[in-house]
C-alpha cells in the first residue's frame, strides 16, 4: 500500500484485529475500511484508476469505482495475510512454479540471477518459500520501503537469507550489485516503476508503459538470467508463486544493446499483461506508468 | 614507494577514454573530449548508474579487474585520471 496507508496504526489495528478474530474477521474490517478510502483518498482512487481504465476499457465510471474498490480490498488482504504468516498465526499453501528451473540455472552458473518482480500479490512471502534454494536474495529497495518489509522479513537477522541494497547508495547500489550477482546470489528488482530512472517506452496494456530498463541493463552486462517472479492468491489460503519465466539476454552486437534492452522489457510487458489478465485485482501498481499517454 | 610510469598510465587513459565512447555509446563526444579529471557521473560526463555498469565491464574485460575489488573501491569511479591509477596499480598487484 502506500506511504499513507501502510502506517504503523493501521498494521496495529489488522495485527490485533487478526489476534482476535481470526484471519476472516480482519478480511471483514477491511471492506468498511477500504470504503474509507475510496470516498476520501483521491490520491489513491486516482492512481489506482490509472490502472483500472486499461485493465477494465469497456467499464463505465461505476464498474471502474467498483474495481478500484475491489483493488484495495484484495490488497489490504494481501498485507493481511503477510502479517498472519511471519506472526506465526497460520500457514498459506504455497505452490511454487519454476523451482526446478531456477534451481538448475543456478547449479549450472556461477553466478546468481535477477528476480524480478512488481507489485503484485504478497511478494515478500515469496521470499520465504525461495529460502529452500538456500541462496542470499538482495532486495533493492529505498530505506522508506525498508520498514514495513523488514519487519515482515525479519530483515537484519544474521540467519536470514534476504537483505537489502538500498538504491540511495553510490551509484544506485549498482556496485554492490554487481558483487553479489558475481557470487552466485539472487538480487529482487521491482520492474513495474521507473521512478524517474532510465526506462523504455512498451506496449502494456493497449497503451505505451514505461517500464524500468534496469534489471535487463545488468542481466547484459554480466550475461546472467532474469527470473520474473509473480505472487498470486488463489484462494483464502493459498498462494501460487510463478517462476518459471526465465528471461536471458543474449546481446550480439553493441550498436543493437539499446534496441535489445527494450524487447526484453517489452517481453516482461506481456508476462505482467498476462498475469494482468489471469489476476486483475492482484496488481498493485499505484502509480501511472502509461504517464504523457492519451486516453 | 614504486614510482609511476607515466607513459603506461597515459595508454592507458587512453584507452579508457575509448573504450568509453566506444560501449557507452556517448554520442557527440570523441575521446580527445574527454577531460582526464573530469567528474564521470552526475556533473560533468553525466554519466549514471546504469553506465557503471558498463564501466565494470570494461574493467572486467579489457583489464583484468574483478569485480569483488572493484565494489570496494568507488573512489576510482571519480574520474579517467582515479579510474586509470586504479588499473594501473592492480597492474602492479
Amino acid at each position: 500500500m502506500g506511504k499513507k496507508r501502510g502506517n504503523r496504526a493501521g498494521f496495529w489495528f489488522f495485527r490485533t484485529s487478526l489476534k482476535l478474530f481470526g484471519l476472516s474477521g480482519a478480511y471483514a474490517l477491511l471492506y468498511p475500511v477500504c470504503l474509507y478510502y475510496l470516498i476520501f483518498d483521491r490520491h489513491a482512487v486516482s492512481t489506482a484508476m490509472t490502472y483500472v481504465k486499461r485493465r477494465f476499457r469497456s467499464y463505465n465510471i461505476f464498474r471502474r469505482i467498483c474495481a478500484v474498490y475491489k483493488l484495495f480490498v484484495s490488497q489490504g488482504k494481501n498485507l493481511i495475510d503477510r502479517y498472519y504468516h511471519v506472526a506465526g498465526l497460520g500457514q498459506f499453501d504455497v505452490e511454487l512454479r519454476g523451482y526446478d528451473r531456477i534451481k538448475s540455472l543456478l547449479s549450472n552458473s556461477q553466478k546468481g540471477f535477477i528476480l524480478l518482480t512488481a507489485h503484485v500479490g504478497n511478494w515478500q512471502a515469496s521470499m520465504t518459500a525461495l529460502k529452500k534454494l538456500n541462496k542470499t536474495v538482495y532486495l533493492l529497495m529505498t530505506p522508506e520501503e525498508n520498514a514495513a518489509v523488514k519487519n515482515t522479513l525479519n530483515i537484519g537477522n544474521e540467519k536470514d537469507k534476504a537483505k537489502i541494497i538500498s538504491p540511495e547508495k553510490f551509484l544506485g547500489g549498482i556496485l554492490e550489485i554487481l558483487k553479489v550477482i558475481d557470487e552466485g546470489n539472487i538480487v529482487s528488482i521491482m520492474g513495474d516503476r521507473s521512478y524517474g530512472h532510465n526506462s523504455a517506452r512498451v506496449s502494456l496494456l493497449g497503451g505505451k508503459a514505461n517500464l524500468p530498463v534496469g534489471a535487463f541493463s545488468i542481466a547484459t552486462a554480466l550475461k546472467c538470467s532474469v527470473v520474473v517472479l509473480l505472487p498470486a492468491k488463489v484462494s483464502s489460503r493459498k498462494y501460487i508463486i510463478d517462476v518459471s519465466h526465465v528471461i536471458t539476454p543474449r546481446c550480439s552486437s553493441k550498436s543493437g544493446k539499446e534496441e535489445e534492452i527494450r524487447a526484453l522489457v517489452q517481453q516482461f510487458a506481456r508476462i505482467l499483461e498476462e498475469y494482468a489478465v489471469q489476476y486483475p485485482f492482484q496488481w498493485f501498481v499505484f502509480s501511472d506508468i502509461w504517464e504523457g499517454e492519451g486516453e | 614507494m614504486q614510482e609511476i610510469n607515466e607513459e603506461e598510465l597515459a595508454d592507458i587513459k587512453s584507452a579508457l577514454k575509448a573504450l568509453l565512447v566506444k560501449d557507452l555509446s556517448l554520442e557527440d563526444i570523441t575521446p580527445d573530449d574527454i577531460k582526464d579529471d573530469e567528474i564521470l557521473f552526475g556533473e560533468g560526463l553525466g554519466l549514471d548508474s546504469l553506465d557503471a555498469v558498463e564501466i565494470v565491464v570494461i574493467l572486467q574485460r579489457n583489464f583484468g579487474l574483478d569485480v569483488k575489488d572493484i565494489e570496494n573501491r568507488k573512489d576510482v569511479f571519480h574520474s579517467i585520471d582515479t579510474l586509470a591509477k586504479y588499473v594501473y596499480e592492480k597492474r602492479k598487484d
